[in-house]
């Protein structure tokens, strides 16, 4: 499967689904952001006293600064420096004064723009309007996604076995899991199918919860058969897909004769398609993060979904973490836009 | 709870809860130039800089081993320790069993206090006017709002007794968020004695106190006309109105801090003062939640603080705060 897209394609899909009937009653309004009402726009020159943001000449940071390694392990040894200056901008990442700065629930802007274009490569979403979000990683996006289309009281279907961090989560939510029968591969479809077509909860069903590569517990990773069939069973059902991803880029493909892990093109990686690359609904939120792929406690990820939903998800951002720490981002964003760039990064992606 | 076996063979990897192992982290040193404590960063020479940096091998403060890999949500262990005993040089908790426990500063510190003790259908008692982005949070929890008439120095004593005294909801009304130094939008702060008052009222109706202070530092002498004697009498941290937590002999008060306004938004730092009790159940809620800061975060600060500037810097650059931001007021004020 190629992975390339050119913007000229990009242009002619559909746009999302509207599936704001799903959401519960609070984000079915558009609402405006509180947060975006206090804060305005942040300016360097003028102290914002509504948002009580503070002055960068108060920030007694002069210069942030990493050794890295390179990207594959085959060039072992080979380290470089990464530099975050206080005032200037830094290649394309922002200076570190704009980093260490109150900013908005959507993540820093060099961060989500290397995401959209990894996640454009890696996934190519068929539909036009989607949006990445800067997150804090998979266990607190889960809670945010899950709080967008379930209250208190309501059902959320897992797989039989799920992630006790998502579990958990639930219990604080007050929403009930209703597992659902796995296979070898995961999700049996049929199964799913037959539990919403006899669902008689007070509430409808509108959302499950899975964990399609490397299945926390089980350790199963779905086929593309198997993600195809998930999928025709969610719109059949109306329902949106939380894919909670964070070992995607960690499936291991049956062993090749030779081991090269220099390759920087996609198609190497041998990756099942996601859930994500076949969502011509606009139904999936994909939860990306750099914890298995980078380090954990960066606490960096990012959610793939529709603009409207990355609308309330940023809403959500701001009345909680308001975004995930703006100098890791601009460490990552310096590290992948500026030192490994895309092809340093898939390089990285293939050694693991 | 399956963490104190991970703890006994730091060897071990646990599939269980998916921790990388630490080789493939790709940062062999994070570090930063940062002003001596109490300079202003944009008059110091970079030869004067201080060089703070974090390796993979571990010395006064943990290793990026510790600071990338996950934790628990108590955060790591020498952050932690520093903001507790920065706690307790200036707030002197007044009874035994206080802890600290991180945040991601004082809107996701906000969220936590809140759901643990309401839920739909409760009622929080708040200044009349009050942080708008907290409307944010409170409405998609179906919490209202009740406001409480405020002064010049903040939230009146008698009218919350009224309000408590006065109350006919379904509900109890179990807890006052109040930001009690330059509070927001009023900025407004309240007194010794304000405090006090408060700190009855809630007694008599057994609330629970979130103490939202980001602003805490930013204390100043009184305006002077007098430019020449300005600058000479900033409180640091022995001269500060002292806090709601200071007061504290029951452990009522849950009090937000923040590194947001003394030393950088986007670190995304801050901690919870409370007693331990309550901190253990912020501490299980982070880790279904955020984990913990962000450990490039962590390393920066805790690196600062216990390697470079120690308590008597960290103290030194609040008064270097507080005199930027004094100088900026006496020129609005000049006008």
């Amino acid at each position: 499967m190629s992975f390339t897209t050119s913007t000229a394609l990009a242009s002619k899909l559909p746009q999302a689904k509207d599936l704001s009937h799903l959401f519960v009653p609070t984000f079915r309004i558009h609402q405006k952001s509180p947060f975006k009402a206090v804060m305005g726009t942040p300016t360097l020159d003028m102290i914002n006293m509504a948002g009580g943001v503070p002055h960068p000449s108060t920030f007694p940071l002069e210069q942030v600064q990493a050794t890295v390694r390179a990207p594959s392990h085959a060039a072992p040894g080979r380290t470089g420096t990464l530099s975050l200056e206080r005032t200037q901008a830094n290649g394309s990442t922002e200076s570190l004064n704009e980093l260490l700065q109150y900013n908005d629930g959507r993540g820093m802007a060099s961060y989500c723009r290397f995401l959209r274009q990894f996640t454009e490569q890696a996934h190519a979403p068929p539909y036009a309007d989607w949006d990445v979000v800067a997150s804090c990683g998979n266990t607190d996006s889960i809670a945010k996604a899950v709080s967008l289309f379930c209250q208190q009281g309501d059902h959320i279907i897992v797989e039989q076995y799920s992630f006790p961090g998502a579990l958990s989560n639930l219990v604080f939510a007050k929403v009930k899991p209703v597992p659902v029968a796995m296979d070898i591969e995961g999700v049996d479809p049929v199964a799913l199918d037959s539990l919403c077509s006899s669902w008689t909860g007070a509430t409808p069903l509108r959302a499950i919860y899975v964990i399609p590569t490397g299945q926390n517990p089980t350790g199963a990773t779905m086929s593309l058969a198997r993600r195809k069939a998930l999928y025709a069973v969610a719109q059949k059902h109306d329902l949106v897909i939380i894919e909670d991803d964070p070992y995607y880029f960690l499936q291991l493909g049956p062993m090749p004769e030779t081991q090269d892990t220099t390759a920087t093109d996609m198609n190497k990686l041998s990756l099942v398609p996601s859930l994500l690359s076949l969502d011509t609904d606009g139904r999936v939120i994909r939860l990306d993060s750099f914890s298995k792929i980078l380090a954990p406690n960066l606490r960096c990820g990012w959610i793939t979904a529709p603009a409207y939903i990355q609308d309330r998800m940023q809403i959500l951002n701001e009345s909680t973490i308001l975004q995930p720490s703006g100098l890791t981002q601009g460490v990552i964003s310096r590290l992948l836009n500026d030192t490994w760039g895309i092809e340093g990064w898939i390089e990285h992606l293939n050694a693991l | 709870s399956l963490t104190k076996y991970m703890e006994a063979d730091p060897t071990l990897l646990s599939l269980g809860a998916g921790l990388p192992h630490p080789s493939t982290f790709p940062f062999a040193q994070i570090g930063a130039h940062v002003a001596p404590a109490g300079a202003s960063v944009a008059n110091t020479a970079p030869a004067d800089m201080l060089n703070v940096s974090v390796t993979t091998s571990s010395g006064a403060i943990e290793g990026l081993g510790k600071f990338l890999q996950y934790g628990n949500g108590r955060g790591v262990p020498s952050y932690a320790a520093f903001t507790r005993e920065h706690t307790h040089r200036v707030h002197d908790p007044k009874y035994v069993d206080w802890d600290t426990v991180v945040s991601l500063g004082n809107t996701d510190a906000f969220v936590k206090a809140l759901m643990l003790f309401y839920t739909s259908g409760d009622t929080l008692l708040v200044d009349e006017w009050t942080y708008p982005a907290i409307i944010g949070t409170v409405v998609p929890m179906n919490i209202q709002l009740a406001p409480v008439r405020m002064d010049a120095e903040g939230m009146v004593p008698e009218a919350l007794d009224h309000v408590c005294t006065n109350w006919t909801g379904e509900r109890k009304l179990r807890m006052v968020y109040t930001i009690p130094t330059a509070q927001n939008p009023t900025g407004a702060t309240m007194s010794i004695a304000r405090k006090r008052a408060i700190y009855a009222v809630a007694q008599k109706h057994n609330l629970v106190i979130i103490e939202d202070d980001p602003y805490y530092y930013l204390q100043f002498e009184p305006y002077t006309a007098d430019s020449e004697h300005r600058y000479t009498n900033l409180p640091g941290i022995t001269s500060l109105v002292p806090s709601l937590l200071s007061l504290d002999t029951d452990g009522r008060v849950i009090r937000l801090d923040s590194f947001s306004k003394v030393l950088a938004p986007g670190l995304r730092c801050g901690w919870v003062t409370a007693p331990k009790y309550i901190t253990d159940k912020i501490q299980f809620h982070n880790e279904t939640s955020i984990q913990q800061p962000a450990g490039v975060s962590q390393a920066i600060v805790a690196s600062l603080m216990n390697e470079q500037w120690g308590h008597s810097g960290w103290e030194r650059h609040l008064v270097q705060i507080q005199r930027d931001y004094a100088m900026r007021r006496d020129l609005f004020v000049d006008l």
